[in-house]
């Protein structure tokens, strides 16, 4: 099978630059020597095999460029990096041409403007000028270098009156509006398609100037990463359909921030105005997203002005909740808090904050109850969640492309993490890497060896009689990534235990000392840090707890406890930002902030601490949640020491000092003797099929109270339903 | 050390006063013309207050400075507080300047974190 796909190979296309970086710099047995170019008279040192680009990018100097871009295969067919080569009869593609020695470039010479000027002419002749009302006005690349390298007069006359060049516009599905006539063909689109997406539905067809960008047939573009095309699209042909004509990027504001839908904490731009998010776009952090961002992500904003908590509730009399103000709801809370004594118990959802974490566990703390949970399952026998190594994905994510095989089990990356999963298939291609699956065979967009669903199969390659195992040890860098899905299943410990003693076998061959097998990949951003304040997983504490007079739901919504699960006299406070599950079974309604309103931390599933900003203020009476606890608190009379957001934070580095050192991911040890204290607990795995919640990309859109509220993922699940009946 | 000390003091043009003696016996004249005019204020503005009400504020609004020792800055308060009597005195202002002395509808701010949290000002 080819990995790469076939026209790249037979185009030749050289792919060096999009190579692994390697954490291990010793890997590379010698270094070439390098070789001298100049780049306007400017000497500069370069290793063999670079390109001219490149070259003038080390001294500062950029070329401009429409269809060049770093993390994509070299296409070099816009011809807008022309530069003039001393000697040379004609000037050269700067981002297809490896440099000679003694190469003397000139990037701004007479003939490299003339030829910049040249393409720039011909690219507006089919270029239409609806500048005014295209949405990539004021960050359009055309716009930019037309500004910059282009004629200060047009040649352009239609002289047969016939019109410029149109093209069809293409339906691609709810989240990007396409209008091809804009399109300069710099194939950005579908190099994004093919080689990070792995969904080779976007082409070229005919050409010259009939040349078409499209999917060939009436399809939509079915991925999870597709809006990454609007970002990549350097004039207006591609653009976000939720944000179509809302705004202009000078008039927005925007605020540096974090993603929390999933557990990879992607870095993310917010753009505001007038106190409304108008886009989220990704923000590069080469250690997580690159500069890439899932749909889910990206266009999941407009669910933060949809279902929203806006006022302080609690039921009346008649059963129904009726809004009151903060005082009149917390006076209630508080009542019965008081009168529940220790009998209390919170569960934290999976978009809960840190600050609000620590709170929440304090003040309970505070009233003599040790009932705190999440709602997420994970296994709590064995040694539980004592130790960071056994939930954590141990070798951080950006390392996941240097891998040379990978185990993965009960997990559907592609859906729960697609950031992590561009990286193994990143892998896939230009590293040769090996993957395995153990669990429901889904569609990943790289090829793999499934291994059946029998969990048990964990202990057959660990014993060596399993086909696979003899190819796991040789491998140098093997992976075992386990899903949060396979954590929360009954036999989750025996599970575990059995990918820690595989693991610690695998870690014996391995030569470097950072690599770490053994990696948990959890779905949720609130998880890791409710886990390191010393939260339970899963509600079973709160099941088993007899008489719970007060249940506390910090922004749990996934319906895991019901009003069955409780005692009849149980009073349900619910404190989150969405109308959901939580709050339709609650008794009072605090209203707190989402992401996008607070000032926050937040802990992905490498145990990296990040924090969001506040972009916008919480709409209505909302407040920020580690405030309304400590509001709470003090009309409870027992105040937590803390008035501002300094003090909570001091009061998380007491805890957990690596809350507070944000971007950094903490390393996690104690590999042996978590795996020793595992093997004590008893239980074993049952022979149940590993099972996974999301199989299709239907089931990707709507995972949370966010983005469930969001009609653009509702949008998308109808279009990928829909899709599903076409017959392509 | 000292004379460095020395070096930075600067001689500089005095307002009005050559030394506290002068600056004291002008916040008395001060004093003692806006005590003299309070009946009048308060006939003429017809603000619901009384004149001991007027004398206790005024004794306030001196003491808020007592603790003041540079002769130039007592000097631009004595002027500031002519320029506020004679605005006064000929009816420049209207009632609600006046009461704006005595702050009657404003509430003071919120310390404490619960009632910030409850008056939405934190």
């Amino acid at each position: 099978m080819l990995r790469l796909g076939i026209s790249k190979v037979l185009s030749g296309a050289k792919i060096q630059h999009v190579a692994v970086v390697s954490r291990a710099a010793s890997d590379i047995a010698k270094k070439p020597e390098k070789i001298e170019v100049f780049i306007d008279d400017k000497s500069v040192m370069v290793e063999p095999g670079t390109t001219v680009l490149q070259a003038a990018a080390q001294i500062g100097v950029e070329i401009p460029r429409f269809c060049y871009h770093e993390r994509l295969a070299v296409a070099g067919n816009c011809r807008m990096c022309l530069v003039e080569v001393e000697k040379s009869p004609k000037p050269v593609a700067a981002c297809a041409m490896p440099v000679m020695k003694g190469w003397r470039i000139k990037t701004d010479s007479e003939m490299t403007k003339r030829a910049r000027e040249g393409v720039m002419e011909f690219l507006l002749v089919n270029h239409p000028l609806d500048c005014p009302i295209c949405d990539q006005g004021g960050e359009c690349d055309l716009q930019d270098q037309s500004m910059a390298f282009g004629s200060d007069r047009s040649r352009f006359t239609d002289i047969d009156f016939s019109g410029k060049r149109a093209v069809e516009d293409k339906d691609i599905g709810p989240l990007i509006k396409t209008i091809m006539t804009r399109c300069i063909h710099c194939t950005r689109c579908i190099r994004f398609a093919s080689e990070v997406a792995g969904v080779d539905d976007l082409g070229t067809t005919g050409r010259g100037s009939d040349m078409q960008i499209g999917t060939y047939v009436e399809k939509f573009f079915m991925s999870e990463m597709s809006g990454n095309v609007i970002d990549l699209c350097p004039v207006g042909a591609l653009t976000s359909k939720p944000y179509s004509f809302t705004a202009r990027p000078w008039e927005i504001r925007k605020v540096d921030s974090i993603d929390v839908l999933d557990a990879v904490g992607s870095n993310i731009v917010v753009s505001t105005r007038t106190g409304e998010v108008l886009r989220i776009l990704p923000r590069t952090n080469e250690e997580i997203n690159e500069e890439w961002l899932s749909d889910k992500s990206r266009f999941a904003y407009d669910a933060l002005k949809r279902q929203r908590l806006v006022t302080p509730m609690v039921k009346g009399c008649d059963g129904q909740l009726k809004p009151v103000d903060w005082e009149a709801a917390l006076l209630t809370v508080a009542k019965a808090m008081n009168q529940a004594g220790n009998k209390i118990g919170a569960i934290a959802g999976g978009l809960t904050d840190a600050e609000a974490l620590v709170s929440l566990k304090d003040l309970l703390n505070r009233l003599g109850s040790e009932n705190l949970c999440t709602e997420h399952t994970f296994p709590m026998d064995g040694c539980a969640t004592d130790l960071r190594s056994t939930y954590l994905l141990n070798n951080k994510i950006a390392p996941v492309e240097e891998a040379d095989f990978i185990l993965l089990v009960g997990a559907n990356p592609r859906l729960e993490a697609p950031l992590l999963n561009s990286r193994i298939r990143k892998g896939y291609i230009h590293n040769e890497t090996d993957i395995a699956v153990l669990g429901p065979k889904t569609d990943m967009r790289y090829d793999y060896e499934h291994l059946g669903e029998d969990p048990s199969a964990l202990n057959q390659i660990a014993s060596g009689s399993h086909p696979l195992a003899a190819k796991l040890k040789k491998a140098k860098k093997p992976l075992i990534i386990v899903g949060a899905d396979a954590m929360a299943r009954a036999d989750g410990g025996a599970i575990r235990t059995a990918a820690m003693k595989l693991s610690q076998e695998l870690q014996s061959n391995i030569v470097d000392g950072e690599w770490k097998v053994l990696n948990i990949l959890h779905k949720v951003a609130g998880q890791v840090a409710a886990l390191d304040l010393g939260y339970s997983a899963g509600v079973e504490k709160i099941r088993n707890a007899d008489g719970i007079k007060v249940l506390f739901l910090l922004g749990a919504d996934e319906g895991t406890i019901s009003r069955d699960d409780l005692p009849k006299d149980c009073f349900v406070v619910y404190q989150g930002h969405h109308g959901d599950h939580g709050a339709s079974i609650a008794d009072a309604i605090l209203p707190g902030a989402a992401y996008t309103e607070k000032q926050a931390t937040y802990v992905n599933t490498e145990g990296r601490a990040q924090q969001t900003l506040v972009a916008v203020t919480p709409p209505g009476q909302a407040k920020e949640d580690w405030k309304i606890i400590r509001a709470l608190s003090e009309i409870l009379g027992s105040k937590l020491p803390y008035d501002n957001l300094d003090q909570v934070r001091y009061r998380l580095e007491e805890v957990a000092p690596h809350l507070t050192r944000y971007g950094a991911a903490e390393n996690a040890n104690y590999f042996k003797q978590a795996l020793a204290i595992s093997t004590m607990a008893k239980g074993n795995i049952s022979n149940s099929p590993l099972d996974v919640k999301q199989k299709k990309l239907e089931d990707f859109f709507m995972t949370d109270a966010i983005s469930r509220a969001s009609p653009t993922m509702a949008k998308c699940v109808a279009a990928v339903k829909k899709h599903m009946e076409s017959k392509y | 050390m000292a004379q460095q000390a020395v070096k930075t003091l600067r001689q500089v043009k005095p307002l009005l006063s050559l030394d506290q003696g002068q600056a004291r016996s002008r916040v008395l004249n001060l004093y003692k013309a806006w005590y003299r005019q309070l009946p009048y204020i308060v006939h003429k503005y017809d603000i619901p207050k009384s004149i001991g009400d007027c004398k206790n504020k005024l004794r306030e609004e001196f003491l808020k400075h007592k603790d003041l020792t540079d002769v130039r800055v007592i000097d631009m308060l004595v002027i500031k507080g002519q320029m506020e009597l004679k605005e006064t005195v000929n009816i420049w202002k209207q009632k609600g300047h006046i009461m704006t002395f005595f702050k009657d509808t404003e509430e003071p701010k919120p310390t404490d974190f619960l009632s910030k949290f409850l008056t939405n000002t934190n």
